[in-house]
C-alpha cells in the first residue's frame, strides 16, 4: 500500500476508563491501516467498543494510548458523522440543516444553498427542503442527517449504527443508497452495525469486534463483486462470509489467561 | 373563551356597583366603578397619567431586559462552568431569597430616587427564572446536540447561537412569563418606596390624600399591564412550542 493511499491510519490504540470498582478497559488495542475510498464496516455485539473506536477516529473521544493518524492534509473538520439518531436540529428546516456544516464553516449562502440542494436530491428529500424534520419518518431524517454529514465535503464518513432505528424495508433501501452515494462521491467510509447481513453486504472489509473487553477479533475481506445488489444476496459466497462472521461472534476467540494482568 | 372572560370581568363589575349602591359604602371605602374610572379619565387629562404609565412601563421593559440577557448569559456560564455556579450560587440564593421590599430601600439609597434602582430591582427580579431556566435547558438538552457541535467544530458562539439558545428556548420563555409577575411587583414595590413619577408613586400619593378612587384606579391599571405583559410573553413561548420544543 502506498503511502498516498492511507486514509486513517490506527496504531495501538486502546481506551480505558476509570469506574467506581477500578479501571474498565472499553477497547483493546487496535491496529488497522484504512485505505483511501475503503469502505470498512464493524460489527459486532454491545460492549465490543465498535462505537468508541469510531469516537476516538471522531475525536469525540480521547484515546487512552496509541496514534490515530488521518491524512485528511490539515482539514478543519476531517470527518463526517452520522449518529444512530439523526440529531437534526428541531427548529432548522430540513434544508438549513443540510446546510449547517456549510453555514457554520462561512460558506456564501448560495454556494451552500446549491450545494444541499444537490444533496436532497441524492438522498431523495426533494420537496421536503421547508420540512421541519418532525414532519418527517424516521428513514427520511436519517437521510437528511446522511446529507448534512456530506454537505461540507469530508474525506471521511463516520457511521455508528445509522439504520438501527428504521424497519427492516427502509433500511434495504438506505443500504443501497448509501453503496450509490459511496461509489458517487469516493468518501472512505467506517460504518458501525450490529448486523453481520448489512456490514457483509455493504463492505470491502469487515472488522469484527468482541466485547468484555472490547477488542478486534478479526478482519475479512470481502470477496463480492461491485456494484453490489439483489444478485449479492443470493451469492453463495456472500452467505458463507455471513456464517462465518456470526461464527466469529459466538465463538470467544480470547485467551481468558490474558486478562490475568 | 375570551367571551366568557369579558362576561366575567361584567359580572365582576355588575357586583361592585351592586354592593356600592345596596350597602349604600361610603365612597372613601369603596367608590364604584363608574367613580373610578371617572376618576382615571381625569388623571388622565390633569396629571400627565400617560406619563407615568410610560415611566413604569419603561422601567419594567428596561429592567426585564438587562434580567433576561443577564439571566441568559448566566445559565450558559454556569452549564458550561459548573464550578461557576458553586461559586456563585449562595450570593444569588441570598439576593432571591431577601424580600424584595427589604433590598429596595437600598437600591434607592445606592441609585438615587430616579427610574435607575427600579430598573435594577427589576432585573434582580426577573434574572432568576430566567437564569434557571436556561440551565434546565441546558443540561436537558440532548447530548447527541453536543456530539454534533464537536464533530463540526463549532465555535462557542456558533454553539450557543445555532443549539444551546434555540433548545433552552421554551425553559427561558417560561421563566419569562414567570418574571413577569415578579417583575411588575418589583417595579411597584420600588416606585412605593421612592419616586415623583410612575404608577406607584400615584398609588402611593393616593393613600396619602385617601383618595380611595386613584388607589383602585392603579391598582387596576397595573393589573391590566401585568396582564398583557404576561399574555405577550405566554403568547411568544406557546408559538415557539411548535419549533423549538425537543420531541
Amino acid at each position: 500500500m502506498s503511502q498516498s493511499e492511507r486514509m486513517i491510519d490506527i496504531a495501538g490504540v486502546h481506551k480505558t476508563f476509570v469506574a467506581d470498582h477500578g479501571t474498565v478497559t472499553a477497547l483493546e488495542p487496535v491496529t488497522i491501516t484504512i485505505k483511501q475510498g475503503e469502505f470498512i464496516s464493524i460489527v459486532g455485539p454491545s460492549g465490543c467498543g465498535k462505537s468508541t473506536l469510531l469516537r476516538l477516529i471522531s475525536g469525540l473521544d480521547h484515546a487512552s494510548g496509541g496514534t490515530i493518524t488521518l491524512d485528511t492534509a490539515g482539514r478543519k473538520r476531517p470527518v463526517g458523522f452520522v449518529f444512530q439518531e439523526p440529531v437534526l436540529l428541531p427548529w432548522k428546516t430540513i434544508l438549513e440543516n443540510v446546510r449547517f456544516p456549510l453555514d457554520t464553516a462561512g460558506v456564501s449562502r448560495a454556494e451552500a444553498d446549491k450545494v444541499a440542494l444537490d444533496l436532497i436530491k441524492m438522498v431523495g428529500l426533494v420537496g421536503f427542503e421547508k420540512a421541519l424534520p418532525r414532519q418527517l419518518s424516521g428513514g427520511m431524517r436519517q437521510r437528511a442527517a446522511i446529507a448534512r454529514s456530506l454537505s461540507d465535503d469530508p474525506p471521511i464518513l463516520l457511521m455508528d449504527e445509522p439504520f438501527s432505528a428504521v424497519d427492516l424495508m427502509t433500511r434495504d433501501t438506505l443500504n443501497d443508497e448509501l453503496l450509490r452515494i459511496w461509489q458517487s462521491t469516493g468518501k472512505t467510509i467506517l460504518l458501525v452495525t450490529h448486523s453481520v447481513d448489512e456490514a457483509a453486504y455493504l463492505a470491502d472489509r469487515v472488522m469484527v469486534m468482541t466485547a468484555r473487553p472490547g477488542k478486534l477479533k478479526c478482519v475479512h475481506d470481502v470477496d463480492l463483486s461491485r456494484p453490489r445488489g439483489e444478485d449479492t444476496k443470493l451469492d453463495p459466497a456472500y452467505h458463507a462470509l455471513v456464517a462465518q462472521l456470526r461464527r466469529d461472534l459466538r465463538t470467544p476467540g480470547v485467551v481468558h489467561g490474558e486478562r490475568a494482568h | 373563551m375570551i367571551l366568557r372572560g369579558i362576561a366575567g370581568l361584567i359580572a365582576t363589575l355588575v357586583l361592585w356597583t351592586a354592593i356600592v349602591y345596596l350597602f349604600d359604602v361610603p365612597a372613601f371605602l369603596l367608590p364604584g366603578p363608574v367613580e373610578v374610572f371617572n376618576r382615571i379619565v381625569f388623571l388622565f387629562e390633569n396629571a400627565k397619567l400617560t406619563r407615568h404609565i410610560w415611566v413604569t412601563l419603561s422601567e419594567i421593559v428596561a429592567g426585564f431586559v438587562f434580567g433576561t440577557a443577564a439571566g441568559i448569559f448566566a445559565g450558559v456560564v454556569f452549564a458550561r462552568f459548573p464550578r461557576a455556579e458553586r461559586f456563585a450560587t449562595p450570593l444569588i440564593l441570598l439576593l432571591q431569597t431577601a424580600p424584595k421590599i427589604a433590598i429596595a430601600p437600598l437600591l434607592l439609597l445606592w441609585l438615587g430616587i430616579g427610574p435607575t434602582p427600579k430598573i435594577v430591582l427589576i432585573a434582580i427580579v426577573t434574572f432568576f427564572p430566567v437564569m434557571s431556566g436556561m440551565v434546565t435547558g441546558l443540561r436537558y438538552g440532548e447530548g447527541s446536540f453536543r456530539d454534533l457541535a464537536t464533530v463540526l467544530k463549532l465555535s462557542p458562539w456558533q454553539r450557543f447561537r445555532h443549539i444551546e439558545l434555540p433548545s433552552a428556548l421554551p425553559s427561558v420563555l417560561a421563566g419569562m412569563a414567570v418574571a413577569t409577575t415578579l417583575a411588575m411587583t418589583a417595579a411597584v414595590i420600588g416606585e412605593l418606596i421612592g419616586a415623583n413619577e410612575g404608577l406607584g408613586y400615584l398609588l402611593s400619593s393616593g393613600q396619602e390624600n385617601s383618595d380611595t378612587s386613584v388607589v383602585i384606579g392603579m391598582v387596576i391599571l397595573l393589573s391590566l399591564i401585568g396582564w398583557a405583559f404576561y399574555e405577550v410573553i405566554e403568547l411568544i413561548r406557546r408559538r415557539s412550542l411548535g419549533r423549538f420544543q425537543l420531541s
